[in-house]
């Protein structure tokens, strides 16, 4: 598989280009952003599909010591979300980035961030994954002070700070690794660990790594930096980072590398950290969420939550949890981009985030209500949006692995979701409109298509759930993008065999 | 048995269509909702001869990992209860016509009634627990939409308050599920049958049974899971009100508490005891409200509330003919109840108001609101003949043997306070329904029109006149049925409440002579010709032929001081001057005492009012405010100090590592 | 075995620095602490005593080799690892610049816009 070093390869290159491009006409620079990024989903969209691992050897240096690219079903699942999220960011950003002076550097930024996270879910490589994420993270505290004011600003210091001490914490760990097995190929790793005892050493590296991860992925109590950083980024950064990067950077790199890597079997009874971080992060984020009036932070807040159920499938260990939490760190990718796409249209229009200022604003803007209906009802786990199935999935997993407790608070959230999302909707959408707001209008054509695409895909995805009362496999969705990457997780420490023949 | 599915999904596609058809095609809507609410009551009719029926489907995943399954099976129980659901959505659909025409989001309003039919049909027939509950959340969901419909502030208000209320509930009901599965791993009703309490597992099917009997009876709308009722009667449109609180829900949680008590569990007395203890305190907690109501909508519903009463107190003595009877006074119930609602509707429709002072003299010209209403309040006040005695007379039976099976003293005497307890609640039921028909029908009609305070659509000098025959005949015919349950008990009994617990009413007086002898036909018989010699003695009488004049007060035009409006009947003394002439002696002493007791009285119902009815709502608003607490706590803990943000993440650090090493 | 101990030592120094100081300026130093110990100790698991350069030359014998030369490869992870530190150390200046600008002064506790 020749082409992919070009996931990494292009962006990086691009990346290049446009940070040269400065003066350029904006109109030029918006073209070459928005190819680059389609070309990218293109190319996403046709790996789908590919059975088995495919690996590719960089310089030709095989395994375990070269540095490897791997291509597999979960990371294909993870390319398509952040290159389908990633170009509905660019279009929706040809208009709204033109409040800002350095276009060219934005998307300069973006692009080295997409080559990052390209990078981290491809690669093979511990040490090489250390560096793709540095290089997403730091690209990523750029964007959050694009706006170089004072929030963003003192949002973008308080992320690097502690988004780097977790770098940190998971450099150590793979030094501590390094130093155990005398490797960095992640497959060898893998073999080395499970033939060699190496007792508290390991575990010691292990909750380095949870802690270093938990942090990127933003779970309770390491969330602090989040809703600082991701409202005040620009919003198709916030939709970037609330919708894939805390989960590529956090979740996909936890689950890889727990997984396939350490293996759950090795961490025995502790794995259970995982629910109770889990389900603290859902209560956690979902009460914060409720007390808030930016809208941005809101949706900041409800990603914690969010994410939270995501680990507490992840947690379960068993196939239908994977497969839950597969599925809902998908949806949530969606709807909650949408969601952040949704809330800067609103501000593009308004100049405001603040909830109180906002109303009746469907009247005015009937894409964004629409849409942001849609995301809501999405998001709160209604029928028949795509969010009710992989929550249903997820409360199905915790009660079949036996953990009622789980299941009970899971639904309670949901329940209190609904109600800081119809906070949402009432304050910001329904209702009569303000005299201040009388003048506003509907988003330009770019940002209306990249929301009416979302909220299709929020439809789409759900319908095609609908199947899956007759067993998950008849969803298509299901079938072809969750069950591989399912397939991945389950296969465990296997992982070596598909690698290192 | 593909029918059951029909009666299911029939109504809901005739809803969902209803939803699409936009509001100016008023007509073919309206058409729509009668077809389908009367396709319904055929199926309805239908499945009623079809016991035994089964209709089983697998449904996949649901079914191999949460054993939900598409299992549809009728029995005695559920097959009456089914045609009357069909029946009262009929009737409602007939009366919604001409009430709600004009009114907004009609659309909505057909939508949410006829799938609202569909998916009680489906609770009601469905034997698997699980898809009970779902069908059971959406008769809440449907709830909800129709409180909501009635516009306003206040209406979103009160229809998220029964929500949440009754969601409470709801989520107790789920509760009590998981524990019933727990112990017996299976979803299954007729699986279920009978096998709990025997096993060691005493505790958790005590929970389970109370969890669930708590979802029954908020359904129902017992004490303590009341006070939506009340708040949404003066928000809602009156059909909503005849339809969900006063009968369908009514005969959605008596029917589960029936499955509950009868067949999920074999109920030991304690359990029944307390229920008898609720039904008993919300016959008489409910009617004291219900006393102070000075509008018309919310003193029905506050009856709806305590008859409940009758119902939970003659299911939980446990024996059968109190169960029969709680069966037969939910049904009787949901008639009058019904009835009532639809004279209520009737007389707001007309006179554009429903508060009792400003009602007034409306007997002369809605002589077929008046009768029906009269009929009804009979009924509910249990005046023999009409049926709500029947069933009243059947659970104090019931009370009655249960006080005389009971071994230990003490449980003896406490049912003998239920039973006094009934009995009280039903006289003050007939004296609030005194001033209900007084002060609406006779009297003095108000001098000023009643339509210049509400109701700015309509004429003010239009005179009020009988309804459009779409709104009486739904009243008639539920007035008729009061009679005829009333007068021919044996014919409900021996058709639908006997087979359904299993109790032989063939010979019906032998059944009900268990303790006392009744025979409805007999009396009613007696009663009829006692009827006829008073009024052959009133023609003798009306043969002197008394003039009839409007009051003279030496040419004052007659004022507001010289009505008698009904509200001021247990306020103060002054009203039963009509009395003092018998007790001229001991006017005082009889005064003082009555004014004493009438006193008491509020003063109870006040309290009641605000220590135990209001509780839930202080409950819910509680648990919100405890939500925001909690947010607020949280937020002060986000300074926005990068060093206590730091430090968290090392606590977080510090934990995980302590339980991985450990 | 002392110098893997220095080494922890400097890198709790480090996560003291970082988390107790107030001052930007301190704050950034600490993180460079905190790298530099990091990178020290990845750099120690190659160390060997008296060891030679990775540099095989011709007619050298291998396993003299392995056992004398140190591991190459921390080194060369060190130098990245040292680059991207150098790039967050340049970022976190120019914002701490920034926000000098902005709020005139370097204390992190009077930057608390954000909060709640």
């Amino acid at each position: 598989m020749q082409i992919i070093p070009l996931f990494i390869a292009v962006p990086l290159g691009a990346a290049f280009i446009l940070a040269m491009l400065g003066k350029a006409r904006h109109s030029l620079i918006d073209l070459l952003a928005n190819i680059v990024t389609a070309f990218l989903l293109i190319l996403a969209i046709s790996v789908i599909g590919v059975k088995g691992t495919t690996t590719y050897s960089m310089g030709r240096w095989l395994p375990p010591i070269g540095i490897v690219l791997v291509l597999d079903g979960l990371s294909i699942l993870m390319l398509v979300m952040v290159n389908l999220i990633s170009f509905l960011a660019t279009i929706f950003s040809i208009s709204y980035i033109e409040r800002f002076t350095a276009k060219a550097k934005f998307y300069a930024m973006f692009m080295l961030m997409i080559a990052g996270l390209n990078g981290v879910i491809l690669t093979g490589d511990m040490f090489n994954m250390f560096v793709f994420l540095e290089i997403a993270s730091i690209a990523s505290y750029v964007l959050v002070a694009f706006g170089t004011e004072d929030e963003e600003l003192e949002a973008s210091f308080k992320y690097m700070v502690i988004g780097s001490v977790g770098g940190l914490f998971i450099l150590l760990s793979i030094a501590l690794l390094y130093g155990m097995t005398g490797t960095l190929n992640m497959a060898h790793l893998s073999q080395i660990i499970a033939s060699k005892n190496f007792g508290i050493g390991l575990l010691f590296t292990s909750a380095l790594l949870i802690a270093g991860f938990a942090i990127k992925a933003a779970i309770v109590p390491f969330h602090a930096w989040l809703p600082d950083a991701h409202p005040s980024a620009p919003a198709p950064i916030s939709a970037m980072l609330s919708g894939v990067f805390i989960k590529i950077l956090g979740i996909y790199t936890m689950m890889r590398i727990l997984t396939n890597v350490i293996g759950i079997a090795t961490l025995g009874r502790a794995w259970d950290i995982m629910l109770v971080l889990g389900a603290i992060s859902m209560v956690a984020g979902g009460l914060l969420a409720i007390g808030q009036w930016d809208y941005k932070r809101l949706l900041a807040y409800s990603s914690i939550s969010q994410v939270g159920y995501i680990m507490l499938a992840f947690g379960l260990g068993t196939p239908l949890g994977y497969l839950a939490a597969l599925f809902h760190l998908a949806n949530h990718s969606i709807f909650k981009a949408l969601m952040f796409l949704n809330s800067g249209a609103v501000e593009y229009a308004t100049e405001t985030r603040d909830l109180q200022k906002m109303g009746g604003l469907s009247e005015r803007m009937p894409v964004t209500g629409i849409t942001s209906t849609v995301g809501t009802l999405s998001i709160s786990g209604v029928p028949p949006f795509n969010g009710f199935w992989s929550k249903l999935l997820i409360i199905i997993a915790i009660v079949q692995a036996g953990r009622p407790v789980y299941a009970v608070i899971a639904i309670l959230v949901s329940v209190l979701t609904l109600a800081y999302f119809l906070k949402v909707q009432r304050y910001a959408f329904f209702g009569k409109i303000k005299d201040t707001l009388m003048n506003i209008k509907e988003v330009p054509v770019p940002m209306c298509i990249s929301l009416i695409v979302l909220a299709a895909l929020c439809l789409i995805i759900g319908l095609d759930a609908f199947r899956i009362i007759q067993g998950t496999n008849a969803s298509w969705f299901i079938r072809v993008m969750i069950e591989p990457a399912k397939e991945v997780l389950v296969n465990g420490t296997n992982y070596v065999k598909t690698i290192l023949p | 048995m593909i029918i059951l599915v029909y009666s299911i999904f029939l109504p809901v596609l005739g809803g969902l269509i209803c939803l699409l058809i936009p509001n100016r095609v008023k007509i073919l809507k309206e058409a729509i909702a009668l077809i389908v609410s009367f396709v319904a009551l055929v199926i309805g009719i239908t499945i009623f001869k079809e016991k035994g029926a089964v209709f089983y489907r697998e449904l996949g995943l649901l079914t191999q990992i949460l054993g939900i399954n598409l299992d549809l099976r009728v029995d005695y129980l559920n097959s009456f209860i089914l045609m009357f659901i069909t029946f009262f959505g009929f009737l409602i659909t007939l009366y919604s016509l001409k009430f709600m025409s004009g009114k907004n989001r009609l659309n909505e309003y057909y939508a949410y009634l006829l799938i609202n039919i569909g998916v009680a049909n489906g609770a009601v027939l469905s034997n698997n627990l699980l898809t009970l509950l779902i069908f059971w959340d959406l008769v809440l969901i449907c709830l909800y939409g129709m409180i909501s419909i009635g516009g306003g502030k206040a209406a979103s208000c009160s229809a998220r308050k029964s929500f949440i209320i009754v969601g409470v509930a709801d989520f107790l009901l789920l509760l009590g599920i998981l524990l019933v599965w727990y112990m017996t791993r299976t979803f299954s009703i007729d699986v279920i049958k009978a096998t709990l309490f025997t096993s060691v597992s005493f505790k958790i099917s005590a929970l389970a049974f109370i969890c669930m009997a708590c979802g029954a009876l908020a359904k129902a709308g017992s004490m303590p899971f009341h006070t939506w009722i009340p708040d949404a009667a003066t928000e809602a449109p009156v059909p909503v009100m005849a339809f969900l609180p006063a009968s369908l829900d009514k005969l959605l949680g008596i029917y589960l508490l029936i499955r509950i008590t009868s067949d999920l569990f074999i109920m030991p007395s304690w359990l029944g005891m307390i229920l008898m203890f609720i039904g008993a305190f919300t016959i008489i907690a409910a009617v004291m409200m219900a006393l102070i109501q000075h509008d018309l909508k919310k003193l029905l519903s506050y009856h709806a509330v305590s008859q409940v009463g009758y119902m939970v107190l003659g299911i939980g003595t446990g024996n059968p003919i109190g169960i029969a009877g709680g069966l037969f006074h939910m049904l009787n119930h949901a008639i009058y109840k019904s009835c009532l609602f639809l004279g209520g509707g009737a007389v707001e429709h007309q006179a554009g108001t429903t508060d009792l002072e400003k009602l007034g003299g409306l007997s002369r010209v809605m002589p077929i609101t008046f009768v029906a209403t009269l009929i009804a309040a009979f009924s509910i006040s249990g005046v023999p003949p009409f049926n709500g005695f029947i069933s009243k007379w059947m659970v104090y039976q019931g009370v009655i043997q249960s006080a005389s099976s009971q071994v230990n003293q003490l449980t003896s005497f406490f049912c003998w306070i239920f039973l006094v307890a009934a009995m009280f609640g039903s006289a003050l039921t007939l004296a609030s329904f005194m001033k209900l028909i007084h002060s609406t029908f006779f009297g003095q009609p108000v001098n000023e029109s009643p339509t210049t305070t509400a109701s700015a659509g309509r004429e003010s000098s239009t005179p009020i006149k009988e309804v459009n025959w779409t709104m009486w005949v739904p009243m008639a015919v539920l007035a008729a049925l009061c009679v005829i349950f009333g007068v021919f008990a044996q014919i409900p009994l021996g058709k639908f409440i006997g087979p359904a617990i299993g109790l032989d009413f063939a010979r019906i007086p032998r059944a009900l002579s268990l303790s006392g002898l009744w025979s409805p036909t007999l009396a009613t018989g007696l009663i009829v010709i006692g009827l006829i010699i008073g009024y052959l003695i009133y023609i003798i009488g009306k043969a002197t032929k008394p003039r009839v004049d409007s009051i003279y007060i030496g040419g004052e035009v007659a004022t507001e001081v010289h009505r008698f409006p009904g509200t001021q009947f247990y306020n103060t003394v002054k009203e039963i001057g009509g009395l003092s002439g018998i007790y001229k002696a001991a006017e005082k002493k009889f005064l003082d005492f009555y004014k004493w007791g009438m006193g008491f009285l509020k003063g109870v119902a006040y309290i009641l009012f605000y220590c135990i009815d209001r509780f839930v709502d202080w409950l819910v608003l509680g648990v919100a405010r405890l939500v925001l607490l909690f947010s607020w706590i949280l937020r002060r803990g986000h300074i926005g100090a990068l060093p206590t943000y730091l430090a968290w993440c090392l606590i977080g650090f510090g934990i995980i590592l302590y339980v991985l090493v450990r | 075995m002392l110098i893997y101990v220095l080494c922890i030592i400097l890198f709790a120094i480090g996560l003291y620095g970082i988390v107790v100081k107030k001052n930007l300026v301190k704050i950034i130093i600490s993180f460079g602490i905190l790298d530099y110990s990091v990178n020290l100790f990845f750099i120690l698991l190659g160390y060997k005593r008296d060891g030679i350069a990775p540099i095989m030359m011709k007619g050298q014998d291998k396993a003299q080799f392995v056992a004398q030369a140190v591991d190459p490869l921390p080194q060369a992870l060190v130098l990245t690892s040292i680059v991207i530190g150098l790039g967050i150390t340049i970022l976190m200046v120019a914002i701490a610049i920034r926000l000098y600008d902005k709020y005139g002064t370097f204390d992190v506790m009077k930057m608390r816009k954000l909060k709640g």
